[in-house]
């Protein structure tokens, strides 16, 4: 045996047939998934995912599997501008709280209830006016403000600034705000803070104590009893909250410019936000969007996928759907099937693109969102709110 | 007789030689010891009454019970007091006049409150940080349920499934499950809250609060009336009381149209030695309309020349017609006419409604009698039929029983305290009593609330003409502290609180000696702080807390350099009090302040103190170096990034009395884990 295996034409045999196999493999791999994807079925209106088409493969390098829900399809879009109330054309966040919406502007807070919106600026308390994030805490009904000052909380009227010369906030430019029970988590220009609303107590994670490349962060969200940070150059620090242990996801190939080993991880350390629904992770960044079932990664680009760029300023996972905000337009996805809205340059109308695989359709919108530079999304009981840089952008799901 | 005459007479001379150059010396020693020259020559005065650890000290102390509040049982037959001192739960029979059972209960019971079918009491521990469940048919305590730091005002919700905790020291509401046990939610208030009242139709908490929004000097003063949704345990509002504070308590009419606080208005912004031309603290009730846009209208209960300071609770009776209400610095209580007070509020134009707040006169037209209580009335609770009226008359360790009807003292239920008065209750009543204030506009209690601080910042003119704006300081284990004063200016509590406290403060006949020695020697001797049950309830620090630590005692920056001795947290703030007793610069001095040195000032409880540096120009203590520590003059902080900061911060406030680094520790562990 020894002899045979020192053979040289062997050994030259042997690497001849893993070199093969290996690429058998990946065409294997390649034509299942256009496979599937070919038999995927468009509906009308709302897209249905066919994972089951055999793509067994697929899914294990995907983490793409299961029967996948419909992804909606929103229309009657209706836009807010500053001739309608809003304080500023430049929105910067939404966020859906029962009867009312916040939407958070570049000259202030703006809230929209019974029909009309009503404007709070640092003249009522607000820390700052350059409104970014805006969370309200399940628990207490207090609201919860990003701003480009500081941090404020708004609970019955009454506005209470936290920033990092008053308090132990990390720095006073709030990207992200989200409340967790009776703790409030904060991703800054300076770490990523967290409050613990009993004890009054602030935390502090910045690279001098957590796996960070830099303290600049963008984007936090919680799930699974875990915080999702998503941090410059850093990719995504996961932060287990009973355990207190730290945990990054970072691109796996290191290259800035391309993704060149796809599904290997994160698609590029420079994240901009996460969202965690329905035990999914979904990571956006400026080249693209990731999701992680915590076990296989999944990369989205605009050229292999129904994304609409992959300069992504945000997204928002709500259940099975995840909504990216980009810069050409809002995309919504289950994983496999997309709906992207994207608004005429010339008129206020626009479409609902419809990608299951190859396969398109297309759907007028008229109106459409109010512009293709998409900042913030929320979506509740069928409503979905888009914060647009040029007004803010509200739909409902078509039947 | 000729030896009895010459050895009376070497007597008699070698006394004249040893009392003159004794009596001197004497003197002397009393006027450095007291810092005054004219304290009279009494050795028990310091050796006995003002030293807490002495072995002597003992002899002054006695186990007073101190009612602070009491609730009425359902069939009226019972009163159920809740002893602050005496750490019990009293259960004293009407009928019998005395007192048939004493509950043992946590740290400083502060309120009691008893369930619709009056099966369970629920008393709330301040010092624990807990709430006892009390069973009435056995007096058994059958569960205890954590709270937040420091409860005080309880109230059940409406469906009594919930229980409302007013968590007086974090400024907080804990919202309790009661099937369960646990803190469901916690909500903000305003800031130091104590009482809590459901509105009679069950749809809304109010909660008072005692200190104001912290504020710069010379921004107006607003204090918070949070109101609290009962069924979705959120909060509704906040309705922002003007220029008032101490909001001790509040209580609604029957029919739920108004509902009524007791405050203060101070004026703080003006000269303090403008006392006697009165108006300095004006006492008084707020008025919450309970309608669609309600108004919020203030009325004085003082009157020209008169004042009735610190009014603590307030009860209405059944039918809505008489508020009653503690004015416990002046040992009465206010009865005002709830239909003249609607009257004259119907019959009056807005800017009239902006009047009544500062007109002393008005009052004749609703107050319709002072009742004369014993010593310090605080927690006031009326019979189910309303014909009864019960004052816990909180350092008489006694109940008065007033009939509501005729307004008139019918009898007392003493309570079993001691029964003596020692120098240092003697002290503590006259702390907490304005007859030593011109025309009784206020006590020391005003300005310091438990014998803590008013978070207020005043403007203590001087002779030397400088504004001096100061931040009240806190009177709670001052006694290893000298000096005295933001400044340092006076060595003893003696020559602090003599001749130029009537001068600055009082602007009356300074207090005789044996009241002076008193008060000094409650000062001295009888304030504790609260255990530290926020920060550092059991003397573990955490991990941030340590860390604190070697920031707080570090001797190199972050460079590897060596900080300059004067410049170390630890060289001006050595433990156990966290100050050297000496007087630095920290360049924090204003340019309309003396020109001074400022008093070192210890650190224990500093968390409890805000706001910051000698006049309350930071919020937070993170500003102290974030805003106005930038020179690194007030220590070097100019290196420390923001988690070193924090940490600092962190390990500060932690930092609580030595007298909880022993055997305390173990009875406030014991009570954290009742």
């Amino acid at each position: 045996m020894k002899k045979l295996i020192r053979n040289q034409y062997f050994r030259i045999a042997a690497i001849a047939v893993m070199i093969v196999g290996t690429l058998s493999m990946g065409f294997s791999h390649n034509d299942k998934s256009e496979g599937s994807t070919k038999a995927a079925q468009a509906s009308d209106l709302a897209l249905k995912s066919d994972s089951g088409n055999g793509s067994v493969n697929g899914d294990k390098l995907t983490g793409v599997k299961g029967e996948l829900p419909p992804v909606p399809v929103y229309g009657k879009w209706r836009n807010f501008t500053t001739k309608d109330g809003l304080p500023s054309d430049k929105a910067y966040c939404v966020r859906i709280d029962g009867d009312r919406v916040f939407a958070g502007t570049h000259d202030g807070l703006a809230v929209y209830q019974n029909g009309k919106w009503k404007t709070y600026t640092t003249k009522d308390g607000l820390a700052h006016n350059g409104v970014v994030s805006v969370d309200v805490s399940e628990l207490t009904g207090d609201v919860w403000i990003g701003t480009l000052g500081g941090l404020s909380r708004w609970s019955a009227g009454k506005f209470e600034t936290f920033n990092q010369f008053n308090s132990g906030m990390p720095n006073d430019l709030v990207y992200m705000v989200i409340c967790v029970g009776k703790d409030v988590w904060c991703a800054t220009g300076g770490g990523v803070g967290h409050y613990d609303t009993f004890t009054k107590e602030w935390e502090i994670f910045t690279e001098k104590n957590a796996p960070m490349h830099e303290p600049w962060t963008y984007g936090v969200s919680a799930g699974d009893g875990k915080i999702y940070i998503a941090a410059w150059g850093g990719g995504v620090i996961e932060y287990n909250t009973k355990t207190k242990q730290f945990r990054d996801y970072t691109d796996p190939d290191g290259f800035m410019e391309i993704d060149l080993q796809p599904n290997d991880g994160v698609v590029h350390d420079i994240t901009t936000a996460t969202s965690w629904a329905d035990g999914i992770l979904w990571v956006s960044t400026y080249f693209g969007m990731s999701r992680y079932d915590g076990k296989y990664w999944k990369g989205y680009f605009d050229h292999d996928s129904g994304l609409a760029s992959n300069f992504i300023n945000f997204l928002r996972a709500e259940g099975p759907v995840v909504f990216a905000c980009s810069d050409r337009g809002l995309s919504s996805t289950n994983g496999e099937s997309w709906v992207t809205y994207k608004k005429n340059d010339n008129n206020e109308n626009g479409v609902a693109i419809l990608t299951n695989g190859k396969e398109k359709k297309e759907i007028p919108l008229t109106p459409s969102i109010a512009h293709n530079f998409i900042i913030g999304v929320d979506r509740e009981d069928g409503v979905l709110w888009v914060a647009t840089s040029k007004g803010v952008s509200r739909g409902e799901i078509i039947k | 007789m000729k030896k009895i005459l010459l050895v009376t007479g070497i007597i008699f001379a070698l006394g004249i030689i040893i009392f003159i150059p004794g009596k001197r010396m004497a003197r002397e020693h009393v006027n450095l010891k007291t810092a005054v020259t004219d304290h009279p020559l009494l050795c028990t005065n310091c050796h006995l009454h003002m030293h807490k650890r002495s072995p002597f000290a003992r002899f002054d102390q006695a186990d007073y019970l101190s009612p602070l509040n009491l609730a009425v049982s359902n069939d009226g037959k019972l009163v159920y007091i809740a002893a602050q001192d005496g750490n019990a739960l009293l259960v004293a029979d009407v009928e019998k006049g005395k007192v048939i059972r004493k509950i043992p209960v946590g740290n400083k019971p502060h309120s009691v409150i008893v369930d619709k079918a009056g099966k369970n009491a629920y008393v709330s521990n301040q010092w624990s940080d807990n709430v006892f469940v009390i069973n009435l048919d056995n007096y058994q305590i059958t569960d205890t349920l954590l709270t937040g730091n420091g409860p005080a005002g309880l109230s059940l919700s409406s469906d009594e499934k919930s229980l409302y905790v007013v968590n007086s020291y974090s400024s907080d509401l804990t919202v309790i499950d009661l099937e369960s046990g646990i803190e469901i939610k916690r909500l903000t208030t305003g800031n130091n809250p104590t009482g809590a009242t459901l509105s009679p139709d069950g749809s809304d908490l109010y909660v008072t609060s005692r200190r104001a929004d912290i504020a710069q000097y010379g921004e107006p003063l607003v204090s918070q009336l949070t109101v609290v949704n009962d069924k979705s345990k959120r909060i509704k509002t906040y309705l922002g009381m003007e220029s008032a504070y101490l909001m001790e308590n509040v209580a609604f009419t029957p029919a739920g149209d108004l509902a009524v606080v007791t405050l203060i208005r101070p004026k703080n912004m003006v000269p303090s030695i403008q006392v006697e031309r009165g108006f300095m603290m004006t006492h008084g009730i707020g008025i919450i309309e309970q309608k669609e846009n309600g108004r919020i209208i203030q009325l004085l209960t003082d009157e020209p020349n008169a004042y009735y300071p610190d009014p603590f609770d307030i009860v209405i009776s059944p039918d809505g017609k008489r508020a009653f209400i503690s004015n416990s610095g002046v040992n009465t209580i206010t009865v005002v006419d709830i239909d003249s007070v609607k009257a004259l509020i119907a019959e009056s134009t807005p800017e009239m409604l902006k009047l009544w707040p500062d007109h002393l006169g008005i009052s004749s037209r609703y107050v319709i009698k002072r009742i004369s209580t014993g010593a310090n009335p605080k927690g006031l609770a009326l019979s189910p039929d309303g014909q009864t009226l019960y004052v816990a008359e909180h350092l008489e360790d006694r109940i008065a029983v007033i009939s509501a009807d005729n307004m008139e003292t019918v009898k007392t239920i003493d309570l079993d305290g001691p029964g003596r008065i020692t120098v240092t209750r003697k002290g503590r009543r006259l702390l907490n009593n304005a007859g030593r204030t011109f025309q009784t506009q206020y006590s020391c209690y005003t300005c310091h609330p438990d014998e803590h601080e008013d978070g207020l910042v005043y403007n203590m003119a001087s002779k030397d003409m400088g504004r001096n704006i100061t931040n009240t300081q806190s009177l709670r284990d001052i006694s290893d502290t000298p000096p005295f004063k933001w400044n340092g200016k006076n060595q003893t509590v003696f020559k602090q609180d003599g001749m130029r406290f009537s001068t600055v403060l009082t602007r009356t006949e300074p207090f005789p000696y044996p009241d002076l020695d008193a008060i000094s020697s409650y000062i001295m001797t009888g304030i504790k702080y609260p255990p530290n049950l926020g920060f550092n309830p059991a003397g573990k620090l955490t991990e941030a807390q340590r860390r604190g630590k070697t920031v707080f005692e570090r001797t190199k920056d972050n460079l590897g350099n060596v900080i300059p001795e004067n410049n170390r947290c630890i060289t001006c703030h050595p433990s156990p009090y966290y100050t050297n007793l000496k007087q630095v610069d920290v360049k924090t001095l204003a340019a309309s302040d003396d020109s001074i040195l400022f008093d070192t000032p210890h650190l224990n409880n500093i968390y409890a103190s805000p706001p910051y540096l000698h006049d309350g120009r930071a919020s937070t203590l993170e500003e102290i170096w974030t805003i106005y520590g930038k020179e690194d003059k007030h220590g070097l902080v100019g290196d420390m990034t923001k988690n070193q900061l924090n940490d600092l911060i962190e390990y500060l406030k932690s930092l609580r009395s030595p007298d909880y680094d022993g055997k305390s520790t173990q009875i406030h562990e014991a009570a954290l884990n009742h």
